[in-house]
């Protein structure tokens, strides 16, 4: 393309008007024109590279890890049976369930600061302070709240304490596998719903004040003012904060299951990421880990198409 | 051409100095009687164990005046990844700390067997079952681990019991904890299963209660009958204590390390299975409750034909890469490594139990008295002849068992899968 477009170009800047425009253009002697037709490689080569040597490899690497045996057969091809091994093993098999049951109480991870911004931007009495608190705890490392609700939700620890002072059976937070779940994924919306709250605020800074205002003067009550004039209006913040939050359950999760379960119990609370941790540091099979890896990065892969589809969509309509 | 040459040097002066940096140091094992001695651990470090190391070096250096000791600490949670590198690499430290059984047993190729050099301390020292494979040596123990039954001897005051006449029998040990219960306000058994682990003290603390001696022999062995009627029995005590209220409440959600502990530390529970070196152990309960008031009891008789004895393992040891020069001169430091001398000022600081047999524990209470007397009659942990993978499905299987969500015989048949599959 360029080679036959550059004699064309040469008598023409030879007796050109505008000499400066041309050199600009970048389509000068032959010389110079190799360099120029290489600058836009070499100025992607870096990117290009790092991507390649530092994601795309170390991908293409555990996915053919994947496929080797650990321990006596280390380094053997043996095809599928490390993924036969995955969906044999009921811990595995849980901590997929588990992704599901994130998934489904995703509605209640964006309902919540969803909820309390509409508050804090209906001025209710005190709402600059409540501003602050609610995004305190996400200045915190999950290491530290882990730990605060492990003396908290201890058997014998202040909410057992308190429940019992208003008569309720003591209710063993963290030790009971029909609980346990629940109550780690209760402490991760509380300690990370302040930054979706922070993104409703900006989102109802964008909201068209006199909207509301007509509609009150129309006599709407509140629930209804909610549903048909602030949900429409905030539609797009409401999806970024579902796309944030779902990545968020799925890939920061660890370090709370680390300090306050430990997976447990009864390994209730396997998420694949504390899966895939244990089982390539604690049980030194890293090509089956490898494998929990793979699967997991083909669910977030479906989840990521899944977003980029409602973020387009969700564009189109803009 | 003279650019050429200078950028040729500049490339290949980092190869000429490759080696000169590695931890082993330019002059490792030393040609004759000096030179250098790479040792690394992750205790050398520590406060408690500055008296060991230095006596260690002392004794060294009355046989190898010449010869330079350099300790590299590093830490212990990087440690086996370090010392993987090394090996992978084929050069690294002369001399090497290693936890007994399968961290050592896993690493054998890169050993020098010890035998030969360690003759001399076999009678001394205990422990060697954890740093043995395939019928040789590979390191020197330095301390024992193991899981006595610590009991708290107020406690056994104040509820009218004889401080120094435990249970023998499992009949009398629940009536024993029934009288407890009924006359103070502890429970019987500290208890913490939240990471898993306390089953595996429960099973080691109490199966030589348990299991004939036949089957405890075959147990370490690797030949291990999950469905005998005793081993079952085993499990059913585990249920049946928390079934009848002889553990803290919430045991899935308490912690071994370390709220279980602190439970027995604060007198509010009278027993606990708890180990003999570095944490959870005679020394740590003494502080707390005063070493006068720390008891040891032989596991109770759940099964007359059995035969009480104490669960230890060799639980730290030195051993001597293969690549190192001088076997003969590393060994020496292996072997003043667990001198009596040395192993004495690491019992007494670090408040572990050394390895060698003739250390007089007296002074430090009677419960370290009865567990250094109870070593020469001790066997095995049966916890610590399992896998990994048997280990971790323990653990799950024991929090189910207490919740109730699965019997003992489907528990017990998992296993056996597990540990036969």
């Amino acid at each position: 393309m360029t080679a036959a477009s550059t004699p064309v170009r040469t008598p023409v800047r030879a007796g050109a008007q505008t000499p400066r425009r041309r050199v600009r253009s970048g389509r000068g002697a032959a010389g110079k024109s190799r360099a120029e037709r290489l600058a836009p490689y070499v100025l992607v080569a870096p990117a290009a590279l790092i991507i390649g040597v530092f994601r795309l490899y170390p991908l293409a690497l555990g996915v053919n890890f994947s496929f080797t045996g650990d321990g006596d057969r280390n380094g053997q091809a043996v095809g599928f049976d490390n993924y036969a091994t995955l969906f044999d093993d009921p811990l595995f098999l849980a901590s997929m369930r588990n992704v599901g049951l994130l998934v489904l109480l995703l509605p209640v991870a964006v309902a919540i600061p969803g909820l309390l911004a509409t508050f804090v931007y209906m001025r209710v009495p005190g709402h600059r302070v409540y501003r602050g608190v609610y995004f305190f705890p996400a200045v915190l490392s999950p290491v530290i709240i882990g730990a605060i609700f492990n003396l908290l939700l201890a058997f014998d620890g202040p909410v057992n304490a308190l429940l019992g002072a208003v008569g309720i059976g003591p209710v063993d937070w963290l030790g009971d596998p029909d609980v346990a779940m629940y109550a780690v994924v209760a402490v991760h919306i509380w300690a990370t719903f302040g930054m979706a709250l922070v993104v409703f605020l900006a989102g109802f800074a964008t909201l068209d004040a006199s909207l509301i205002d007509a509609a009150r003067v129309d006599g709407a009550s509140l629930p209804r003012v909610v549903r048909h004039v602030i949900v429409p209006g905030l539609s797009r913040t409401i999806q970024f904060v579902v796309v944030t939050t779902m990545i968020g359950m799925l890939t920061s999760m660890f370090g709370l299951l680390y300090v306050m379960t430990g997976g447990g119990p009864e390994g209730s609370t396997y998420l694949p990421e504390y899966y895939i941790w244990f089982q390539q540091g604690q049980m030194s099979r890293p090509a089956l880990a490898s494998a929990a890896s793979t699967v997991l990065f083909g669910v977030m892969l479906v989840v990521g198409l899944a977003q980029i589809a409602v973020l387009r969509r969700t564009g189109r309509e803009d | 051409m003279k650019r050429r040459a200078l950028w040729s040097s500049v490339l290949i002066a980092p190869l000429a100095l490759y080696g000169c940096g590695s931890a082993a140091g330019p002059d490792t094992g030393g040609g004759g009687e000096s030179g250098t001695l790479v040792v690394w651990d992750w205790k050398s470090g520590d406060e408690t164990a500055k008296s060991y190391i230095e006596q260690a070096k002392a004794d060294f250096a009355k046989a190898h005046p010449d010869v330079e000791v350099e300790f590299v600490a590093q830490p212990f949670d990087q440690y086996y990844n370090l010392l993987g590198t090394a090996i992978q690499s084929g050069e690294g430290p002369d001399v090497m700390l290693f936890n007994g059984g399968g961290q050592l047993r896993d690493r054998t190729d890169a050993l020098l067997p010890l035998e030969d050099y360690l003759a001399d301390d076999m009678e001394r020292l205990a422990g060697w079952e954890a740093f043995s494979a395939d019928g040789h040596i590979y390191a020197a123990p330095v301390t024992l681990q193991g899981h006595p039954i610590y009991y708290n001897k107020a406690l056994y005051a104040e509820a009218g019991l004889d401080p120094e006449a435990p249970a023998a029998t499992w009949e009398e040990f629940l009536a024993d904890c029934a009288q407890i219960e009924e006359k103070t306000d502890a429970t019987c058994f500290a208890l913490g299963n939240k990471e898993g682990i306390g089953i595996q003290f429960f099973l080691s603390g109490l199966g030589s209660g348990v299991l004939t001696p036949e089957e405890y022999d075959a147990w370490i062995a690797g030949d291990r009958d999950w469905t005998s009627p005793n081993v079952k029995r085993l499990f059913e005590m585990w249920v049946e204590a928390e079934q009848s209220g002889l553990n803290n409440e919430g045991v899935n959600s308490t912690a071994m390390f370390n709220d279980e502990f602190a439970i027995f530390d604060a007198g509010e529970a009278a027993h606990v299975i708890g180990l003999m070196s570095d944490v959870g152990h005679w020394k740590d309960f003494g502080e707390f409750l005063g070493a006068e008031n720390v008891g040891v009891m032989p596991a109770p008789l759940a099964n007359p034909a059995a035969v009480p004895s104490l669960p230890y393992d060799g639980g730290i040891g030195y051993g001597v890469a293969e690549w190192t020069e001088d076997p003969a001169l590393a060994a020496d430091l292996v072997r003043s490594l667990s001198s009596t001398a040395a192993l004495e000022a690491f019992y007494a600081d670090a408040g572990a139990i050394a390895a060698d047999t003739t250390i007089d524990a007296s002074s430090s209470g009677p419960a370290t008295a009865q567990i250094v007397d109870a070593i020469q009659t001790g066997e095995p942990a049966l916890h610590v002849a399992l896998s990994a993978e048997t280990l971790e499905l323990m653990g799950r299987l024991s929090q189910q068992l207490l919740s109730g969500s699965v019997t003992v015989d489907d528990a017990l048949a998992q296993l056996a899968e597990s540990d036969q599959g």
